[in-house]
């Protein structure tokens, strides 16, 4: 019986209970003297105390970090905006007040754009804001009005300012109050209702460090709510500043060539994986987000059937056409199917079973190597080598080059594009993969999916001479007095397994594209800088065989072809790759390739101009320098 | 194991209503206090409150039914578990409001400090039941359950959160008052805490530092706890001898007080009900803390005894701290008031306790084998 109280024992703890009895229940007695101190004695005055409490503790909303580009020029600004809120207080209505505000605004004309709130609703004691961002008319009317308007009063909060508003509205994104489904998902308990957050872009995706940390305030309020003093006060924490790696230059001069046209234009430097620029058209003002979208403007943007708030650069899929070539040349190459001299020859089109593959050269290319096969874009080439590979094989390259996943850029909603394969049809359709499949994937019609900036990835590395890196848009976070916070480095996500001696014919091919007689991309040679590029043109539908039957379709600008071209600069040590893709706008060549000259032209005159200035400033100095001696 | 009819008959219905009449009140009051506010996060706490109560209830049922002499045997395993889970808030906890204290688990925060008082409760009691002295214990035979106690508050401690600490540190020092300590080991340890207390204020972080001035001149900081304690003695005393009405208090509605849902939850009931309605809620207590205390009194065996006796003074001392801090006079130190306070945690592991008590209570003419 080892677990039986001692013999002795009961007795002596029965005296320890009766102690503890009588401690328990003198402390608690304790309490309610308090209690009764407080709550009877000192009832009335602590009441009356309760009716005048005046003081309350207000936040102070931080000021989210600027955004810069990669030279320091601000692209996001804060600016303030005014505010009408209504503090609830304990004799005075909602609805009176707002009533005699309209009535305000109505004896001078002033639009009034209030939902008047339901009077019969019980929750009237939390604030509530009657009119975001007023101009500087009803300011004045509401201020003048001061003591005629009990519980109104208008608060500063900061709004962003996007100076470069729809050019960089796919980066950058907006911002906006949280909603119900982000407080929910918050699950450290750090949001609060009525918090800014970033909505989309980089907004969001840097939320943490742009968004800074509120402060308080203690402020007296008289009788009718207007603020007598404040009492005490902590200061908010204003977000961290992030620089990108995007140039503001190359951006604009990529808007303004994509303006009036849907598509997008990535632009990167293919030796770190920076985005200089980054442009989908159509596009939206965010600046339409601050302080809250208007229903009618949302409305406008959100049924608007060119899609102005996709991001086509990194959620556009489109098939890849002809400049899926180098992949598949790539493939080929390296497996040994074929060197630089292996010929076929190009009748217009090719045979395989019943059907006949055209090229898009009626005509036919004659005998034709490699190198010319690329330069002149001939498909017939392509489908030997695709049928020499097989889908598969072409699929293991085009992963390599980091198509058919996301790219993992600081933005969301990326779409991972798509690479078929033998197994993926038979999964998806419970259907053996057909040879056909693989001729048309061969020259990039088909299933298979890019996005434009998988696009200038897969060019930037064979350009960089085989490195796959993470493309990158933000360079580093800085404190306000500028300390670095966090500085992204260029993440390689992968290698190509080609050989030197491969990588090297490919990239001649594509100098020949732009640089050689007969090349679809003539339209970029230039003598100042070598550039390497390959046009596309993709297929929306497949066209019927019969000619005229082709042509009256291609009038209709639905069922027109995108237009691609990607490039990259110089030939030797490239700096800058591009890729354009123009929707339902006809030939790569003819469209998308003149954007990309514009960029280039842009990008070395202005290094020029740069290297110009440096070299004055050496020379100044060098002058000075002999005069101080 | 055969079913003894004598369990059902001996069950504690006292208890249960008890416990029961207290957490309807914190939901309604729960209600009350995130009513006024537009924040749905704050509106449907109440909701949440209610679905801990019901887990609550399943765990305790499950406790009921196990002999406690069972669980005692792993006692020290299931001690030595919930340290461990203090250990994984201390490396990949998540912080709020400036200190470390939850766990994620399985899209649930939990907070383990709030688990260690009822295992360290429970560890205590085993040590004890099996080291039993003729008379009182010296300092040395009291070493070791001193280490059953300073792990976990030194967890506690360094996330930081003095207040549950402190419980820890007070619920010890009860249950070895409540075994006996020798006079000679007493005087030793008073003069030495009365040594060490000085040096610790260098141990304290500055908040907390700042709380304790800020007790003794409250006016010295009228934006932090200063402002608390003085919203909240207006709150309790405007309240009055009838209260304001249910959902009518000022104080509560327009947002004066502060985390009005967990630790200030007893200024929003004194407020709407007045002295009449807080004088109810502290009867309630009281014969809540001695029902335990009757408990613990007729337990059939020594481990009983300690296990509902450490219970009866975990509710005790939080409640005793937690209303004292409500009514300013004690420091705010952030402790839950049990039933009342908005938790999971907490109201959690007061559940499995109560059916702790349960099961000694039912227990208590069975003899052990």
């Amino acid at each position: 019986m080892r677990t039986r109280l001692n013999e002795h024992e009961p007795g002596e703890f029965r005296s320890r209970f009766k102690i503890i009895f009588a401690v328990v229940s003198v402390m608690l007695c304790l309490l309610v003297l308090r209690m009764w101190h407080l709550q009877v004695i000192r009832g009335d005055e602590l009441r009356q105390r309760s009716e005048n409490n005046s003081v309350r503790l207000r936040k102070i909303k931080p000021l989210r970090g600027l955004v810069l580009d990669t030279g320091g020029h601000v692209l996001v600004d804060n600016q303030p905006s005014f505010d009408v809120i209504f503090v609830p207080n304990r004799t005075k209505k909602i609805h009176d007040v707002a009533y005699k505000l309209k009535d305000l605004y109505e004896a001078r004309s002033i639009p009034f754009s209030l939902d008047i709130p339901d009077p019969g609703k019980k929750r009237w004691f939390s604030p509530v804001k009657l009119e975001k961002n007023i101009s500087m008319k009803k300011l004045a009317v509401v201020e003048t009005h001061a003591t005629d308007l009990p519980g109104v009063a208008v608060e500063v909060v900061p709004t962003r300012l996007y100076l470069h508003g729809a050019a960089m509205a796919h980066i950058i994104g907006y911002t906006g109050e949280i909603s119900r489904e982000e407080l929910k998902k918050d699950v450290a308990d750090k949001a609060n209702v009525g918090d800014i957050v970033g909505k989309d872009g980089l907004e969001k995706f840097l939320d943490q460090y742009i968004k800074g940390k509120c402060g308080a305030e203690q402020v007296e309020v008289n009788v009718l709510g207007k603020e007598i003093k404040v009492i005490g006060k902590i200061d908010p924490v204003p977000g961290y500043n992030v620089v990108l790696t995007v140039d503001v230059h190359l951006q604009k001069i990529a808007w303004d060539a994509m303006k009036d046209k849907a598509g997008a234009v990535v632009v990167m430097d293919p030796r770190d994986g920076s985005i200089l620029a980054l442009v989908s058209s159509p596009s939206f003002n965010p600046n339409l987000f601050n302080g809250g979208i208007s229903s009618e403007d949302w409305e406008k943007l959100s049924s608007d059937p060119s899609h102005p708030m996709e991001n086509r650069a990194i959620a556009g899929q489109y098939p890849p056409g002809s400049t899926y070539k180098l992949i598949v040349a790539a493939a080929a190459l390296e497996e040994g199917l074929i060197t630089p001299e292996t010929a076929f020859t190009c009748h217009g089109s090719f045979d395989l079973g019943n059907r006949t593959y055209r090229c898009w050269n009626k005509h036919g290319h004659g005998r034709i190597s490699l190198h010319r096969a690329i330069v002149e874009s001939c498909d017939v080439y392509f489908y030997n080598l695709g049928k020499l590979l097989g889908v598969d094989k072409i699929a293991y390259y085009a992963h390599q080059f980091g198509l058919g996943k996301r790219t993992g850029i600081d933005l969301s909603r990326e779409k991972p594009g798509f690479v078929p394969t033998k197994t993926w049809k038979q999964t998806r359709f419970k259907e053996p993969w057909q040879m056909g499949e693989t001729i048309s994937i061969s020259i990039g019609q088909g299933f298979n999916l890019v996005t434009p900036l998988q696009l200038v990835n897969v060019y930037a590395t064979l350009a960089n001479g085989g490195t796959l890196y993470r493309p990158r848009l933000v360079k580093r976070i800085e404190s306000m007095d500028g300390q670095i916070i966090k500085t992204f480095e260029p993440e390689q996500v992968g290698t190509l397994s080609l050989s030197r001696k491969n990588i090297e014919i490919l990239q001649h091919a594509l100098w020949g594209v732009v640089n050689e007689p007969g090349g679809t991309g003539h339209a970029l040679s230039r003598k100042e800088a070598d550039v390497c590029g390959k046009t596309g043109t993709s297929q929306v539908i497949g066209l019927p065989d019969d000619e005229s039957a082709r042509r009256r379709i291609k009038i209709s600008a639905k069922y027109r072809d995108h237009a691609l071209f990607t490039c990259y600069a110089p030939y030797k040590n490239p700096e800058i790759a591009i890729a354009v893709i123009v929707e339902h706008s006809g030939s790569g060549g003819a469209v998308a390739a003149p954007i990309a000259r514009k960029i280039i032209d842009a990008y070395f005159e202005y290094k020029r101009s740069v290297h110009n200035k440096q070299q004055e400033t050496v020379t100044v100095k060098k002058a000075e320098d002999h005069a101080r001696r | 194991m055969k079913f003894d009819r004598r369990l059902l008959i001996n069950f504690d219905w006292m208890l249960l209503l008890l416990l029961l009449g207290l957490c309807v009140i914190g939901i309604l009051n729960i209600y009350s206090a995130g009513y006024s506010l537009s924040d749905f996060k704050q509106e449907t706490l109440y909701v949440k409150q209610a679905q801990w109560i019901m887990i609550g209830l399943v765990l305790m049922g499950i406790t009921v039914c196990i002999d406690y002499h069972l669980i005692c045997r792993y006692a020290y395993i299931i001690y030595a578990f919930s340290v461990l889970l203090l250990l994984l808030v201390a490396l990949y906890g998540y912080t709020t409001h400036g200190s470390q204290r939850w766990i994620m688990i399985q899209g649930f925060s939990f907070q383990p400090s709030e688990l260690v008082k009822l295992t360290t409760i429970i560890a205590l009691a085993k040590y004890f039941d099996e080291h039993r002295i003729q008379k009182s214990y010296n300092l040395k035979e009291l070493l070791i359950p001193f280490f059953i106690v300073f792990i976990p508050f030194s967890f506690i401690l360094k996330q930081p959160d003095l207040g549950t600490a402190l419980v820890l540190l007070i619920i010890f020092t009860s249950i070895t008052f409540f075994v006996g300590v020798q006079w000679k080991s007493l005087v030793l340890a008073i003069v030495s805490v009365l040594i060490v207390t000085p040096f610790s204020w260098f141990f304290l972080k500055d908040y907390q530092r700042e709380r304790i001035i800020t007790f003794f001149n409250p006016e010295s900081d009228p934006l932090g706890s200063g402002y608390h304690i003085i919203q909240s003695i207006i709150a309790v005393g405007s309240g009055g001898i009838i209260g304001k009405g249910y959902l009518k208090g000022t104080q509560t509605q327009l947002k004066f007080l502060p985390v009005q849902q967990t630790d200030f939850v007893f200024s929003v009931f004194a407020e709407e009900w007045g002295f009449m309605g807080a004088l109810i809620v502290m009867v309630m207590f009281l014969a809540l803390v001695l029902w335990c205390l009757k408990i613990a009194l007729h337990s059939r065996d020594l481990l009983g005894m300690l296990i509902s006796f450490g219970i009866s003074m975990l509710i005790f001392w939080e409640v005793f701290i937690n209303i004292g801090m409500v009514l300013g006079l004690l420091p705010v130190v952030g402790i839950p008031l049990p039933f009342l306070s908005y938790g999971g945690s907490s109201m959690i592991v007061l559940m499995v306790a109560m059916g702790f008590l349960m099961n000694i209570s039912m227990r208590r003419f069975i003899l052990h084998p």
